[in-house]
């Protein structure tokens, strides 16, 4: 009997996904873990292996369609069986146009017969039917074992990309292992340019983070204003925590800021929020920090929950944890969702001043740049250099004015400015 | 079959016929006058007075049951109430000549059983001894509730509040009752004043007393035994095996000096005529007048006799008549006393199989009226003295159970402030090496017994002192290590027995007794008659009596026979008396195998499934050693599991062998067999040797490690190494000889899922022997766990094994297809 693959539930916030290009095509043999399609969700790309064995006899949905998840998305099984009842309801296709063709006389191998070995004596009508050993039986799921599921989050790698060689496809540890140690499988090589010039289909993220920016710039009112801030506080402090070494000597600049941003925040509730639709403010009781990573696939922007909860310490082991797994690919959907305000941070790439794109819903983005020197009146007379470090705040004028936002710049800057007092004060 | 006694082809085809002498029924036609030489006029009204007591306590659990209320106590409690309204002058008949020695047992109808047995030692017993019994009693805590009933005029006015209200407060299932209300009506008792447990099983406590007086006989006790039961019982197979055992004919041919002789029990029916609503006479029951079955089980046709109950008086005349021979070793005794109950079997009882006419014809014969008649007629008392009891006894009862329904005086056990109020009782995890002071009776010394010879020569590893392997015949093998164990504790313990099916002489079917008749004496290594029931049920009543007994079951499969010994009396006694008895019973049980679906059976799940049970399958010589030693320096009953397989099993996985010196292994232990990485099995029984097998080909064939820990224990079982072997390896694969539905296996393997869940890398996997019958041995590969099944097993649900070629189907569709066929 023909069975069905769903689009995968790969995060619990995750509704619905958009497919992307489908690797195989009706007629041919799928086995168990082939990768039958690569489909993206607002945050991230994936790639839907097989959990059945057979012949791909239906797509349900082609490139670009939206699909809830855990719906039919095609239909594996024998050549000539019927699949209609495995055709959801909001499946477009057309009759036959994605479908295999009917009795194309391909036979699977599922097993052997036996009927001997088991002690079944054959030859008579009502002889047992025993159910063949090596027969691959199909799930809903992606299989994966405790002990695999652990194993891939404590090392932030993601277990889809190990191929599963469990009973029914089960990733086990021998897979993680395998991946931990040897990477994933090599995906198709580039095809070599030709002509003046090569055309890249856009895929995963690359697709999200265009239609993400787009949909940001066209649908929010936003502005960006610059301030700066006198850094030699927080230059000594971070020469004191290198000095002391151990944990401090991780904490970066970037990490005091969201520090700061974390505490500052919270006297200005109308930056810390989301404009979920045109109309409604959602002002969070925490902050929940998105912070902006660079990664070979494009920016991805992991969240640290409850930030204005957690040490300047806490903070800074979190954003590097969640770094590594966005690097890695293998974090988890859930942390990409439910930020409050966004961090990006390119101080270190020499950027002085920059306007950040909002990340929708969010209100705010506080874009951090480098460190200049500049010259202030000394007092007591004559002028000196000072480090001074670039912030850009943009903001959406719906929901914020110019002087609320600059009141907040003004507060982080203090704040960043007298930062041991910020530490004493948690 | 001893060669002593010669079956005689001539005597035995020689003609002739059985004779049997008179049954007597109802013979006892005294009158008040022609009795007062023995009873005086004290006496009369006193067997009055403990009728009405029994009567009242009835009546009052009658009224609580039925209407909620009492002399304006309103109570009630959702407990049994199985009354003997009408029974009391039976009771009283029996318990009259009784002394704290004479054990009582009873049914489940034994309310007046227990209090005429505690008012008839209440009268003997002198006043500071009665104080010392009550005061020591649960420390006090009973006495101390009696106590606010107000203050008794005398130490037996306080005595009797005292046994009537710690009866009616363990019906009520109170924590000032005798057992802290964990018997409950139907296993109620008194032990400092001989009254020994009534039992809920009809019959349950046949086997039992007649374990009861094994010990009295064996360990030289003082007293007889008394098993209170009812016509309904006669119908159940272990009443009768309890009667033939009690009269086995080797009590007078082979057992010697003061140990000849019968046993000293008494079989007393209370015969009201009906097994619950079936009428034993004319309906259900063949035997038209009870006291006929003593003719059907021995020669002295059990001295039996129909007595009428419902003269007080005719009943003590038989006791006093009985209680001779049964202090004589002329037991056992059966006496059929005729009663009747006025109330129904339980108070849900709509009396449909009898008429309203036989009930009022009955109350026309009632003690409590004729026998009074009598008194007053004879001139023993004026009428209105008795008037004056029955107002006594009223006003007391009432007030008693207005202070047992009353919580504050009679509070309930607190479950939630202290959750472990049954779990400490469910074992009693004692270790006390010999249960009586005395030296052991043997007829050779230790050095000389040749078992023990035997056995000292052996060689307790796999190689001798020259590194050489040891032959078969000369390695010490499994059935050397229990058989060690019982020698070593036949010398130490001098209440040790130890009886089944063809022990002595043949040394039991698989040899474990071989060689040890020559030394021990016949009652401590005794052949039993082929009744299964009686053999575990005599140890049950032999244990809780405080001797240590092992009894043989020849194969697992006849646990059946002895279901309710095991399942029911055997496991729930410790925790039903509130930890006032103790059962130091070994049932040593054999796990056959080549003789088909009746002899190959291991049943160790039904056993682990029993609270109250510890249950052993050792798999090595080793394991063997050291738990029957641990089982027999214990108080707690253990069934233990042999295989057949393996009683030629030398040790081949302890370092050094098996030590010379005694050793225990803890019950609930594990034993690592072998290290490894990659895979954890577990195993039970026989099945080790297998899985070893497997374990060597995933090693040769795979490469991969499998870590063995065999279950010795499967009840107690203490996980901790077993949840550090699998969160190591992340797979566990469990494998025993028993049929894989139902299989304790299961049960380990849902406890590690829970236990070690984010562990695990696959589902642990049993893997069992067939649903099916046993098939001949021929076919053993077909149906119990094999090598190729086990490596099937870890490839196709665990870890797949690169290049494996599954010998068996262990595909998710053809568990489903078992699963749905029921096979």
């Amino acid at each position: 009997m023909a069975k069905a693959v769903v689009m995968p539930k790969v995060g619990i916030t995750v509704e619905s996904c958009i497919i992307g290009e489908w690797k195989k095509q009706p007629g041919d043999l799928v086995a168990v873990g082939d990768v039958l399609f690569d489909f993206e969700t607002d945050k991230a790309s994936f790639e839907c292996e097989s959990t059945e064995a057979g012949v791909l006899l239906e797509i349900f949905f082609g490139p670009g369609e939206e699909v809830p998840v855990l719906t039919n998305v095609c239909a594996i099984g024998q050549p000539g069986e019927d699949v209609s009842a495995l055709r959801p309801a909001s499946a477009k296709t057309a009759a036959g146009t994605n479908r295999a063709a009917t009795g194309a006389g391909i036979s699977i191998v599922t097993g052997q017969d036996r009927a001997e070995i088991t002690g079944t004596r054959a030859g008579t009508p009502e002889a047992t039917e025993v159910v063949p050993a090596n027969t691959t039986r199909g799930g809903d799921i992606f299989r994966i074992s405790p002990r695999a599921r652990g194993l891939a989050e404590r090392a932030g790698v993601d277990p889809r990309e190990a191929s599963g060689t469990g009973p029914m496809g089960r990733v086990i540890e021998p897979d993680m292992r395998r991946l931990m140690k040897e990477g994933r499988p090599e995906a198709l090589k580039p095809v070599q340019p030709e002509g003046e010039y090569e055309e890249i289909k856009l895929t995963g993220i690359r697709r999200a983070i265009a239609r993400a920016m787009k949909e940001s710039l066209a649908t929010t009112a936003q502005l960006t204003s610059h301030h700066s801030f006198d850094a030699t506080g927080i230059l000594r402090c971070r020469a004191e925590f290198k000095a002391a070494g151990g944990e401090l000597a991780g904490v970066t600049l970037g990490d005091m800021v969201l520090f700061a941003v974390s505490r500052t925040l919270k006297s200005h509730p109308d930056l810390n929020a989301t404009m979920p639709e045109e109309g409604i403010l959602r002002r969070y009781r925490t902050v929940n920090l998105a912070v902006a990573v660079d990664t070979p696939r494009g920016l991805v922007v992991p969240v640290v929950f409850n930030a204005d909860k957690k040490s300047l310490i806490e903070i800074s082991k979190e954003v590097k944890e969640l770094a590594a797994a966005a690097r890695s690919g293998g974090i988890s959907p859930d942390l990409l969702y439910g930020g409050s305000f966004t961090v990006s941070n390119l101080g270190a790439l020499g950027v002085e001043s920059f306007t950040p794109v909002l990340n929708p819903p969010q209100i705010g983005i506080l874009g951090v740049c480098s460190i200049l020197q500049r010259v202030h009146e000394r007092e007591g007379g004559g002028h000196e250099f000072y480090p001074a470090m670039g912030l850009s705040l943009t903001y959406d004028h719906r929901a914020v004015d110019g002087a609320p936002a600059a009141r907040f710049m003004q507060e982080l800057c203090r704040n960043l400015e007298n930062f041991t007092a910020l530490l004493v004060r948690g | 079959m001893p060669k002593s006694l010669f079956v005689d082809p001539v005597a035995t085809r020689a003609p002739g016929k059985i004779t049997f002498t008179d049954i007597p029924v109802n013979r006892y036609n005294k009158t008040i006058n022609d009795e007062r030489a023995r009873y005086s006029d004290g006496d009369f009204i006193r067997i009055f007075r403990d009728i009405a007591i029994c009567r009242e306590f009835e009546t009052m659990l009658s009224l609580i049951k039925t209407q909620g209320s009492y002399n304006g106590v309103q109570t009630t409690y959702p407990g049994p109430a199985h009354l003997s309204l009408g029974q009391e002058a039976a009771a009283v008949g029996m318990a009259y000549l009784l002394g704290i020695d004479d054990f009582t047992f009873g049914s489940h109808r034994s309310h007046s059983e227990i209090i005429a047995k505690s008012l008839s030692a209440i009268d003997k017993l002198p006043d500071e001894k009665l104080l010392k019994i009550m005061e020591n009693f649960m420390g006090g805590r009973t006495l101390r509730a009696v106590e606010s009933l107000g203050k008794a005029d005398s130490v037996k006015e306080l005595a009797i509040r005292f046994i009537l209200y710690g009866t009616l407060a363990e019906i009520f299932a109170r924590e000032t009752g005798f057992h802290i209300g964990l018997g409950g009506s139907m296993h109620a008792f008194f032990l400092p004043f001989g009254v020994y447990p009534n039992n809920a099983i009809v019959g349950g406590s046949a086997p039992i007393s007649t374990g009861a007086a094994l010990f009295k006989k064996i360990n030289r006790k003082p007293g007889v035994v008394v098993c209170n039961t009812g016509d309904g019982s006669l119908g159940c197979g272990p009443v009768y095996e309890a009667m033939n055992f009690a009269a086995m004919a080797q009590f007078g041919t082979l057992w010697e000096g003061d140990m000849k002789g019968g046993l000293p029990i008494l079989f007393n029916v209370f015969n009201n005529s009906y097994g619950m609503g079936g009428q034993t006479r004319g309906e259900t029951m063949a035997h038209d007048i009870a006291a006929r079955l003593g003719a059907g089980i021995c020669p002295s046709q059990m001295h039996a006799e129909r007595v009428d109950g419902y003269n007080p008086l005719a009943v003590i005349d038989a006791m006093g008549r009985k209680l001779p021979l049964l202090r004589s070793d002329q037991g056992p005794v059966l006496l059929d006393i005729v009663t009747y109950r006025y109330s129904g079997h339980s108070t849900s009882d709509q009396n449909a199989y009898r008429t309203k006419e036989e009930l009022e014809a009955w109350r026309e014969h009632d003690p409590i009226i004729t026998y009074r008649r009598a008194l007053v007629e004879a001139g023993v008392a004026p009428d209105a003295a008795f008037d004056d009891i029955i107002a006594e006894t009223v006003e007391r009862m009432t007030r008693i159970c207005r202070h047992a329904a009353d919580k504050d005086i009679s509070p309930y056990a607190d479950f939630v402030a202290d959750p472990g109020v049954v779990e400490r009782l469910m074992f009693s995890n004692l270790h006390i090496p010999k249960l009586d002071e005395r030296a052991p009776e043997y007829t050779l010394p230790k050095e000389e017994c040749p078992a023990y010879k035997k056995i000292k020569s052996k060689v307790r590893a796999l190689t001798d002192e020259d590194g050489k392997p040891v032959s078969k015949m000369k390695a010490y093998n499994l059935r050397d290590a229990i058989a060690e164990s019982l020698i070593d504790k036949f010398y130490e313990d001098p209440t040790m027995i130890s009886y089944g099916e063809d022990v002595r002489d043949w040394g039991g079917a698989f040899a474990v007794y071989r060689d040890m008749m020559d030394a021990l004496p016949h009652y401590r290594l005794f052949n039993a008659p082929i009744s299964e029931a009686a053999i575990v049920g005599t140890a049950v009543g032999y244990g809780m009596c405080g001797g240590r007994a092992v009894v043989e079951l020849m194969y697992a499969d006849f646990i059946g026979r002895c279901g309710d010994e095991i399942f029911n009396q055997l496991s729930k006694w410790q925790a039903m008396s509130a930890g006032i008895l103790k059962m130091p019973v070994v049932v040593r049980v054999s796990v056959g195998s080549k003789y088909g679906a009746q002899h190959s059976q291991d049943w160790t799940s039904l056993c682990a499934h029993i609270p109250g049970l510890k249950v052993c399958f050792p798999a090595t010589p080793y394991e063997a050693r050291g738990l029957m030693t641990a089982a027999l320096n214990g108080t707690d009953p253990v069934i233990f599991f042999e295989s057949q397989r393996i009683y030629d099993m030398p040790e081949r996985f302890h370092e050094g062998g098996v030590p010379e010196e005694p050793y225990e292994i803890k019950i609930g232990d594990t034993n690592l067999i072998r290290k490894g990485d990659d895979i954890t099995i577990l195993t039970v029984g026989a099945a080790l040797y297998r899985a070893v097998e497997a374990a060597d080909i995933l090693k040769s064939k795979y490469g991969k490690n499998a870590e063995i820990i065999n279950l010795h224990s499967l009840v107690p079982l203490d996980y901790s190494k077993i949840v550090e072997s699998v969160k190591k390896t992340g797979r566990v694969v469990l494998v025993s000889d028993a049929c894989a539905r139902g299989s304790f296996l299961n049960d380990v393997a849902q406890n590690i899922t829970s236990l070690c869940f984010d562990w695990l890398d696959g589902p642990p996997a049993v893997v069992g022997a067939r649903n099916w019958i046993t098939p001949p041995f021929e076919f053993d590969e077909f149906f119990f766990p094999q090598p190729g099944w086990i490596i099937d097993t870890i490839h196709e649900k665990i870890l797949p094994l690169p290049g494996h070629v599954p010998v068996s189907s262990v595909t998710e569709a053809e568990q489903e297809r078992r699963l749905r066929l029921g096979v």
